[in-house]
């Protein structure tokens, strides 16, 4: 009874519109599921929370597989295992957002991670796809036995892996919480840091993103953090709620490097993958300063940011995507200077994305920042939402930069930029059209989000 | 319901880009591309003279107010109404966009398409800012009009343009961002007391915040502002964009765009947190006299034409905040008007300026010299705008300095001797300027052949000469439109500032924050 059974048939068809098909489907289980709570065997729930998510996995699934085709094409990428593989791990995303134990959310975490971590080093002749692909894995081996670690202490001392169960557990602990109760928490939060590519436990972003496709990079930017932040929030927010006050200083402190971090040093990049890179991290840091709040405003923020930050972020790779070719890598800065006179049409969807990144009005991105620091200051971190406001202003620097290169100065001579194919093309599109429309009228959206908010274990 | 002039007076410019699109962006549909772009700001225009004919000049609130939920979860309407502080600068935008646009005709001519798309966008937004009574809608207009700007100073201004775009939207974003985070701050107010969420102007006017909150979203919507004015010591982003950007955008960032921030100190800073801004017009006015005597001191010894004239702009700027911070009829007027005889004078310096840089590729004021015998008309021209920038009487600027100076020597004497001083200043730096370039004899070949005013350049300056004279003249038909809502404003202040004094004399808890800094 859950989206994911659904979408069983498109993981064995390894061609991408079949893949489509299979999202569609999810798309539509997801609104016949909408609000019957639904649950399987007790570890997967359906929901609003996990459906609301699991949309936005179905938005970056086919916005993922659109803008894959000029890639697998170009870079002459095994097909058939690239699409597999990306839906394989889209499954585990879905699992990982509806799963109410912690078992099932592990298995859901490694379901796709390794999916992600063979995608990430699919270009197998490149040296550093395989560098970046291996230091990927390496470190989210670590993480996953962080928290699988954290797991069985939380195991240990309440005697279930089921959310509900321990949220009971930790519930009668709340006032007196012994130093195991505190471990267990303490593990799963580096375990989750890792997958959200929170600071201190980001080194590995840059070099994967750098490393992967600009289409791969793109998914697992979105739609790794979009699910990994599901199951945050729901061991968080929900079986971990009565231990709030030992936890929220700790996460503040991560949501306010991680946003410190990711702009300052994306600030200094030249590479425009691994600046994206730091960008997302820094977005991650806005994701969990939603997630500090713990109030309903902060998961329904943390909810229409994930959607908002869905269609920006991969717009932006599919620009990179597109433009890229096998000998001339689309991945610096300066390959960008004069792709408004050359190409007008990928420069405006660059400039809306990149604008919507950076969260100017009247973009997407600009109602998703307000409503995180409506959150952060309704619960009175103001000084958070101070750090997070001055941070974006300074990640505009680099979002900047790249506007800058597109649009005032000139192009380099004798420089190729292939032709845009149409699917890609109009993926961009939608995705263009679906930041404008969450900024200029956010209203069904947001409500829907903030309805959404309600999580069962 | 009656015809929604406001938001048509807002759409038709965005209408007006997004239809721009279906034209061919070449050489031969050039001037098609302009001329459905003038005519649309033409249009525009014609809809603010109208709308200002309909303005009743005795009501002292909002008019033609629209109001459309938005979203409503949380309080935020699309909500616009003009009163009379803001009706004549709505007027003022749509007759400073069409000149704009003329005075580009024939120097932007690459992208041109691209070119008129923005200026309409950032007429479209500038109007939205001051037509704007819910908070949420005013920033996001005050946020999205930094980014046409930006591109017109980055894609077709001077040398150094990316450095001065690039400035300017920092500076400028880093002052709201803090602005925005106080509006939210407003908004979870409003709710903790009265039990919805509310974005609404007039709403938020009624809440009462304890003194000690008012003081930081005071600072907070201040430095905003201050930054936009600019209020010294936040000015240095404005010489780079002046200098840099192209005449048009010079024009509107003059005209225009400076007078976002001391309407937003009217509008929203001073009636929302009284006691705040009873306390800080202080400082705010020794910032605005030290911003008028600097801004006078450095255009004095400026080789450039425009450097001149945008060290001129914080200087005239101060006069405006030194009015608004006296807090009584005659400054607040006077800033308010002044605000429209800055944007006429200077608008037509920069015209004049982008004319003579046209002609001679340079704006460095050695490099010219005699023009006077060259081309009569447009020193003419230049000589009329000059003296109005100076403050002569009869014409506009004089009336704006002098309802400032009467206001605020009431309540700062000894800093209103300073800034009446600076006028001598600004009288001599102005005038040694304009004998440089225009008197004496030609010294440089190159300016001997030059053509005068052409007819399109004619076109453009002789509104702008007029409103100077006219503005002299006759200034009561625009000081009545700003009467009765200069009264309300200053009325609101003073009597929510008296409400909470009695409030805390009381010794009863006012409300607090919605929450202390918790780390």
């Amino acid at each position: 009874m859950t989206a994911e059974a659904f979408r069983a048939p498109g993981e064995r068809m390894p061609i991408g519109p079949l893949g489509v098909i299979g999202l569609l489907g999810a798309a539509v289980a997801t609104a016949l599921l909408w609000g019957q709570n639904a649950t399987s065997f007790g570890v997967v729930t359906a929901d609003r929370f996990g459906l609301f998510v699991t949309v936005v996995l179905v938005v970056v699934g086919v916005l993922s597989l659109a803008i894959s085709g000029p890639v697998v094409a170009r870079e002459e990428l095994p097909a058939g295992e690239y699409y597999a593989l990306m839906l394989f791990s889209l499954a585990g995303m879905m699992l990982m957002a509806t799963a109410s134990d912690l078992l099932v959310i592990f298995l859901a975490l490694e379901v796709l991670s390794l999916a992600v971590y063979v995608l990430t080093g699919i270009r197998r002749d490149s040296a550093s796809g395989a560098e970046g692909a291996f230091k990927y894995f390496l470190l989210g081996a670590f993480a996953s036995a962080f928290l699988l670690y954290g797991i069985a202490f939380a195991y240990g001392v309440t005697g279930s892996t089921r959310l509900d169960r321990i949220g009971a557990v930790m519930a009668e602990q709340a006032t007196a919480p012994s130093s195991l109760h505190l471990l267990a928490v303490g593990l799963l939060l580096v375990g989750f840091a890792f997958k959200v590519s929170a600071v201190p436990f980001h080194m590995w972003t840059p070099d994967a993103y750098e490393a992967a496709p600009p289409s791969v990079t793109g998914f697992m930017s979105t739609g790794v953090k979009a699910a990994a932040f599901a199951a945050f929030a729901r061991v968080f927010l929900e079986a971990f709620e009565p231990l709030s006050s030992q936890w929220t200083p700790l996460v503040w402190a991560i949501a306010a490097a991680t946003m410190v971090v990711g702009t300052v040093v994306g600030v200094t990049q030249t590479n425009l993958k691994r600046m994206l890179a730091y960008s997302s991290i820094a977005h991650g840091g806005y994701l969990l300063v939603a997630l500090v709040a713990i109030n309903d405003i902060g998961r329904g923020a943390a909810l229409f940011y994930l959607l908002v930050y869905a269609f920006s972020n991969l717009g932006a790779f599919g620009i990179i995507s597109v433009l890229e070719s096998r000998d001339a890598p689309a991945d610096r800065v300066d390959d960008y200077a004069g792709l408004w006179h050359e190409r007008p049409g990928l420069a405006l969807l660059m400039i809306v994305f990149l604008l919507s990144l950076g969260g100017f009005p009247p973009f997407g991105g600009f109602v998703a920042k307000w409503y995180v620091f409506s959150a952060a200051i309704r619960a009175g971190y103001v000084w958070l939402a101070v750090l997070g406001v001055l941070t974006s202003v300074v990640s505009v620097v680099f979002y900047l930069r790249i506007i800058v290169m597109m649009t005032m100065v000139p192009a380099q001579p004798g420089r190729q930029r292939p032709p845009t194919p149409v699917i890609a093309g109009a993926a961009l599109v939608a995705a263009c059209a679906a930041t404008v429309y969450l900024g200029l009228l956010p209203a069904r959206v947001l409500e829907w989000a903030a309805a959404s908010i309600h999580m069962i274990l | 319901m009656s015809f929604p002039i406001l938001s048509s007076i807002v759409a038709l410019p965005i209408v007006g880009a997004l239809g721009l699109f279906l034209v061919r962006d070449d050489e031969a549909h050039r001037p098609l591309v302009r001329s459905v772009a003038l005519v649309v700001s033409l249009l525009v225009f014609a809809e603010t003279l109208l709308l200002w004919n309909r303005f009743d000049n005795a009501e002292a609130g909002f008019q033609f107010a629209e109001r459309y939920g938005w979203i409503p979860t949380f309080g935020i309407s699309y909500a616009v109404g003009v009163d009379g502080i803001s009706v004549l600068l709505v007027v003022l935008t749509a007759l400073l966009t069409p000149l704009a646009l003329l005075s580009a005709w024939e120097s932007v001519q690459r992208k041109t398409r691209a070119f008129c798309m923005l200026v309409l966008l950032l007429e479209s937004a500038i109007i939205g800012v001051f037509v704007s009574t819910d908070l949420f809608l005013f920033y996001v207009f005050w946020d999205a009009m930094l980014i046409p700007m930006y591109f017109l100073i980055g894609i077709w201004g001077y040398d150094n343009r990316i450095y001065a775009a690039v400035k300017f939207l920092l500076y400028t974003m880093a002052g709201s961002v803090l602005m925005l985070l106080a509006i939210v701050s407003l908004a979870w107010l409003h709710q903790t007391l009265n039990g919805e969420y509310s974005f609404d102007l007039a709403r938020l006017l009624e809440l009462e915040i304890d003194p000690s909150t008012q003081l930081w979203l005071f600072l907070a919507f201040a430095l905003a502002f201050a930054i936009k004015v600019p209020l010294f010591p936040f000015h240095t982003w404005l010489p780079d964009a002046h200098v840099q950007a192209p005449t048009a955008g010079s024009v509107i960032l003059a005209g225009v765009l400076l007078k976002m921030g001391t309407y937003g100190l009217v509008r929203f800073a001073f009636p929302l947190f009284p006691d705040a801004a009873i306390l800080c017009a202080p400082y705010l006015a020794v910032l605005a006299v030290i911003g008028i005597v600097y801004g006078a001191l450095v255009a004095m010894v400026q080789p450039d034409l425009k450097k001149l004239v945008a060290y001129s702009s914080v200087s005239h700027l101060g006069f405006v905040v030194l009015g608004i911070a006296a807090m009584n009829t005659q400054g607040v007027q006077g800033a308010v008007y002044q605000m429209l005889s800055h944007g006429i004078s200077t608008g037509g310096l920069f015209l004049i300026v982008g004319m003579l840089s046209d002609r001679r590729h340079t704006r460095l004021i050695s490099e010219f010299g005699g023009l006077k015998a060259v081309m009569p008309r447009l020193v003419a021209a230049f000589l009329v705008v000059t003296l109005a920038s100076i403050g002569l009487p009869g014409l506009n600027g004089f009336v704006g300095e002098f309802l400032i100076l009467l206001g605020a020597f009431a309540r700062h004497p000894w800093l209103t001797v300073v800034a009446a001083t600076a006028m001598v200043l600004s009288a001599t730096y102005m005038l040694w300027m304009f004998q440089r370039v225009n008197y004496g004899r030609v010294t440089n070949e190159k300016n001997a052949e030059l053509p005068d005013l052409t007819r399109r350049e004619g076109l453009v300056l002789a509104p702008v000469l007029a409103l100077c004279v006219l503005m002299g003249v006759v200034p009561g038909i625009f000081l009545r439109s700003l009467d009765a809502s200069v009264e309300q404003m200053l009325e609101q202040v003073r009597s929510r500032a008296a409400a909470s004094a009695k409030l805390s004399d009381g010794a009863r808890p006012a409300a607090g924050a919605p929450g202390a800094p918790r780390f």
